[in-house]
Parts: C-alpha cells; sequence; structure tokens
C-alpha cells in the first residue's frame, strides 16, 4: 500500500520534472568562430555569446535541464555550463574529436569519437568514462530511445546505424543504410526511428522492434544532402536539415513523403524544437544565422544573425 | 511442463543453428595487379583495412593477393570477387578479356580510347583525360589566365570527410594520399560496400551492381556512380602551385552537381 503510494507520487511528480522550465534560451554553437549564441527565447535575439572551447559542435541538456554541455571537438573535451548564470561549471576529457552526442535519461552523455571509430559514454558529474563501444569509421549522429534502452550510433564511413543496447553497451544490430548516415531520432515509444543519409539523400524509417528498415524517400532535390532530423511534438511530421538544398524539408511521418520546403539559409545543418511544437531552429551554416520557422504555416519568422558556421543548437525550455 | 521444456530446447536449438550460420565469416579475396610499392596498392590497403572494419559487423573478412602486372591464366581470377589494376593501357583490355565477368579497376591508365572502348568489367576509377582537361577549362572559363591542373584527390583537402581519410590514410601510411592511392582506397571500398549491400560476393553480381546501382560515398561531397563507358563519375580538383584552388564542376560556369559536365564520352570506341 505505502509502496504503491511512494509509486504514485514518484509518477506524479515525473512529468513535473521533465517539464520543468528552463531559461528559455536557445544556445547554438558555432564551429568556426569558436563561440556559443545564447539566443533570448521570447526576443530571439543574441543576448550573448560564450567563448568557452575550440570548435564547439555538438550540444546538449541533461534530463533536469539544470547543466548545458557542449562539445569543444578540438580541445577533446566537454565544457559543463549553468544555462541560468552562462558560468563554465567544469571541463572533462571526452576522447578524441568529440562530435555529436546524446544524453540518456539516466544523465549519462553518449558521445561519437569521429576520429577513433568508437562511442563513449561519460557521467558528466564526475567526467568518468563508462564504457567504450566499437562502432564503424566516422562516428556521428548519436540518438536515444526515450527510455533509454536503445541508442543508436550512425557510422558515416561505414554506412551503418549500431544499435548499442543499454545498460549492456553492446551492439545488438547493424543496420545498413545509405551513403553517410548523419543523424536519427526515435519516437517517444520507441519502437521506431528515423534517419537520414547525407550522401544518398535519402530519408529511412527504421521498424526498431526488428532492427528493419521500413521505408525510405530520396529527396529528389538533387542539392539536399539531409542532415539533422526531428519530430514535431505529435510525432505526425518529420523535418530534415536539407544542408546545400538550403531549406529544411518537411515530411509525413508515416508515409515519408514530402509535404512542404521551408527556405532557410544556406547549408542548414542543425535542428532543434520547441517543447510545445510550435518552433522549429536551424542552423545555417553558410549564412552564419539561425531561422525560427513557425511549425504552424512551415514559414520562416525569424533569422537571426550567430557567430559563423552555426553547426548544434538546443532549447532550454 | 515437459512439452515447455521440450518446446524451450527445440527453440534453443533453432537459436544455436541461426547463430552458427550467423557468425560463419565470409571470406572475400581480392587481386592487385602491379606493386606492392605502388601508391595504389598503400590505397588499396588503407580500403582493405576500412572494408575489415565494416566486415566486423558482417562477418565479412577481406583479403588482397598481389601479382606483377601481365595476362595470367584464367584459375588466378578464381574465387576473386574484384581485380585492381595499376598496369598501363596497353595490358588493361587483355587483362580483362582474361577475366570475363570480374570487375577490373583501372586505377591509373587515363587514356580516353579506353572509355570509349565500352568494356564491360572494367571500371575506370581513375578520371580520364578529357574529365581532367574540361575541369581545367571550367576553371579557366572563371578565372581567365589561370595556371590550374586538376587532380582526383589531394592530401590537404579538408571538407566534405576529405579530412578525415587524409588524416587516417595518413597516419596508416606515412604518406599523402594522391590520386592513385585516393583510387585504391575506393576501389575497395565500393566493392566492400557492394558486397554488404547484397550480402554476395560473386563477380557477376558484384560488378551487376557497380554498374547499375552503385551510390559511393567517394569523401568528395558527391554521390559517385558509374557511367556506361566506366568512368567513376567524381568531382575534380584544381590546384594551383600546389594547393588546391578550387573544385569542378565549377560552379557559375557548370551545375554543381552535374558531374557529366566533366569528359563525359559515348561508346563510340567500341568494337
Amino acid at each position: 500500500m505505502t509502496r504503491n503510494l511512494i509509486y504514485g507520487l514518484a509518477l506524479m511528480a515525473l512529468p513535473a520534472l521533465s517539464q520543468a522550465t528552463g531559461t528559455g534560451r536557445i544556445f547554438v554553437t558555432n564551429e568556426g568562430s569558436d563561440s556559443v549564441s545564447v539566443i533570448n527565447g521570447k526576443t530571439l535575439e543574441v543576448e550573448q555569446t560564450l567563448t568557452i572551447g575550440k570548435r564547439p559542435r555538438g550540444i546538449g541538456l541533461s534530463p533536469d535541464g539544470r547543466e548545458l554541455y557542449v562539445a569543444a571537438s578540438e580541445d577533446n573535451a566537454i565544457v559543463v555550463v549553468d544555462p541560468g548564470s552562462l558560468k563554465v561549471l567544469r571541463t572533462f576529457p571526452a576522447g578524441s574529436d568529440p562530435e555529436t552526442f546524446a544524453v540518456h535519461p539516466n544523465g549519462h552523455i553518449y558521445i561519437s569519437n569521429e576520429d577513433d571509430a568508437k562511442a563513449t559514454v561519460f557521467d558528466p558529474a564526475n567526467g568518468n568514462q563508462i564504457a567504450e563501444i566499437p562502432v564503424g569509421l566516422e562516428p556521428e549522429g548519436v540518438a536515444i530511445s526515450p527510455d533509454g534502452s536503445r541508442v543508436i550510433v550512425t557510422s558515416e564511413s561505414t554506412n551503418m546505424l549500431h544499435v548499442i543496447r543499454v545498460p549492456e553497451h553492446d551492439i545488438v544490430a547493424n543496420i545498413l543504410v545509405g551513403a553517410r548516415p548523419r543523424a536519427a531520432v526515435f519516437t517517444r515509444d520507441g519502437t521506431i526511428a528515423y534517419a537520414t543519409s547525407e550522401i544518398s539523400g535519402e530519408v529511412k524509417k527504421v521498424d526498431m522492434r526488428a532492427n528493419k528498415i521500413i521505408a525510405v524517400e530520396k529527396i529528389a532535390d538533387e542539392k539536399a544532402k539531409p542532415k539533422d532530423v526531428m519530430l514535431s511534438a505529435d510525432e505526425k511530421t518529420l523535418y530534415v536539415a536539407g544542408g546545400r538544398s538550403d531549406a529544411v524539408i518537411v515530411l509525413d511521418a508515416a508515409t515519408l513523403k514530402i509535404k512542404a520546403t521551408i527556405p532557410v539559409g544556406k547549408r542548414v545543418w542543425g535542428l532543434a524544437r520547441s517543447r510545445d511544437g510550435s518552433r522549429i531552429f536551424s542552423t545555417d551554416g553558410a549564412s552564419n544565422s539561425v531561422s525560427a520557422i513557425d511549425t504552424g504555416r512551415n514559414e520562416v519568422i525569424k533569422t537571426i544573425p550567430v557567430g559563423e558556421l552555426p553547426w548544434g543548437i538546443v532549447i532550454d525550455d | 511442463m515437459r512439452v515447455n521444456i521440450k518446446i524451450s530446447l527445440a527453440i534453443l536449438m533453432l537459436w544455436s543453428a541461426l547463430q552458427g550460420v550467423a557468425f560463419a565469416t565470409t571470406e572475400i579475396r581480392l587481386l592487385y595487379i602491379g606493386s606492392e610499392d605502388d601508391t595504389a596498392y598503400m590505397g588499396a590497403r588503407q580500403g582493405l583495412s576500412e572494408a575489415n572494419l565494416q566486415g566486423q559487423f558482417l562477418d565479412q573478412k577481406y583479403v588482397v593477393d598481389v601479382r606483377a602486372p601481365g595476362v595470367l591464366p584464367a584459375e588466378a581470377f578464381s574465387g576473386v570477387a574484384a581485380i585492381l589494376a595499376t598496369v598501363n593501357a596497353d595490358l588493361l583490355p587483355a587483362l580483362a578479356a582474361s577475366a570475363t565477368g570480374v570487375p577490373v579497376f583501372n586505377l591509373q591508365a587515363q587514356e580516353d580510347s579506353l572509355r570509349t572502348a565500352c568494356i564491360a568489367n572494367v571500371l575506370h576509377v581513375i578520371p580520364s583525360e578529357a574529365m581532367l582537361q574540361d575541369a581545367v577549362a571550367q576553371w579557366q572559363k572563371a578565372n581567365p589566365g589561370a595556371q590550374v591542373t586538376a587532380s582526383a584527390w589531394h592530401g590537404d583537402f579538408m571538407k566534405y570527410a576529405g579530412r578525415d581519410l587524409n588524416k587516417r590514410f595518413r597516419a596508416a601510411s606515412g604518406q599523402a594520399m594522391n590520386d592513385a592511392s585516393w583510387a585504391g582506397w575506393a576501389a575497395v571500398k565500393m566493392t566492400s560496400d557492394t558486397v554488404a549491400r547484397l550480402n554476395d560476393a560473386s563477380p557477376a553480381a558484384v560488378l551487376k551492381f557497380l554498374r547499375q546501382q552503385l551510390k559511393f560515398d567517394g569523401q568528395k561531397g558527391a554521390e559517385m556512380s558509374f557511367r556506361d563507358s566506366g568512368q567513376l563519375r567524381q568531382p575534380l580538383l584544381l590546384i594551383e602551385k600546389g594547393k588546391i584552388a578550387g573544385e569542378a564542376p565549377v560552379r557559375g560556369v557548370a551545375d554543381a552537381d552535374d558531374l557529366d559536365s566533366l569528359g563525359n564520352s559515348d561508346c563510340s570506341g567500341q568494337k
């Protein structure tokens, strides 16, 4: 009885925790100018620019939103920042050339080490390396299922999605995909993942129970080099950063058919979605800007100048 | 209870049998014709190490044997998935004829006549003379008076994933990657990509896939495939005084994605 009560209380507390309102800020890594732009989520203006490490690329928040993590690729480190005070809390070594990472619901960070053909797992509380998993060449995208049981690491030069089991940290499947797989995203129930392939210009839908590709869409625009991928809040729509097509491509998540193409800046690379789903933000690398998209109208409502070669983006909301 | 145990045992045995099949490593043999001192061979070794890294996940193992240039007896090609050839233009057609149905990658000969000959089993990874000439002409149209040469690769190439490939080749070989070593690397890599996708290393299947379905990432930012002539479509680099000046197709002169703006040819020289 008491146990059930505690369990019930814990369940009630969970949504409150996961919806804790953050600073509302949008953080953007600028690979070319070694800086992080801090955008005010209300005014959509840059309020501060942080200089915290060399070649910043991957960026993410802790599950409780209290810590911001930035992969400083050339420093081979993760820099931990307080998203409120914007002070650097600590820095820890994160293997060779940390590029992209994802934060597990348990707080651990799963990193792709591009130069080393491996993924590494760190506890950001103390900087300890928990695991090292050999994967294919040029590991890039990292995605974690919401229940934390599966991690996908894409290897760009081995053309695979490596499916890693947690907590065992062994590979349970290697799914061959189109050339240069970049990014992946899970649905909330973890049964489906979507992945992009940059060189083959494809978006794939993968059944994560069978580890099988169930749908493929080749983006017709030859200039499209699909990079980041994001689901809408209702999971009915998929947003893909189109790279050199200078657009965010909007697909039907069920059929993968293209519903809209939203022109943004040049060489669109990273994507982030507001918690309520009303906005999508893209980093437009060659335009040195971030585009704010209204998802109701599929239109850019504001272009925000940031640093050079904006790469990663995360929203603390 | 008893029935359940029997079913469990049957499932366990079936599972073990399936595991046994899945874990049997397939060996894929490649044949390099040339010298172990060739820079193209260094590139092929790099490709081999990358193919074997992928092979770990698929229970495939790649090996390469080396033979000196010459026309070889048919048994030399037995069990070979693909041939990598650093031979001159005179020898290549005869070599291809002696290995009918086996993909022969041309890593060295740039002669246009080999492209217009459209030899069914020859795949030219190295760019043709016409491609190199067109790349230079496009560049000069955009930059009159510029003295440039065209190249398949350069050791300083950083864009796309050029940086990554150059870094790992230099670490493994102590050399800067050049056109020949890139071609050697690319030939092995596209073979392993094909075998992985087909789960079949028979030369006929590999050749058919390479010619008709290949979408290769040669780490130059574009999807590569073979023309009917057997020539690999690829972007080229323009080099001025040893440094990379640009890429072809040259923007503003040609569509950057129109790889056939570089030295496309028909099969008029086919015999």
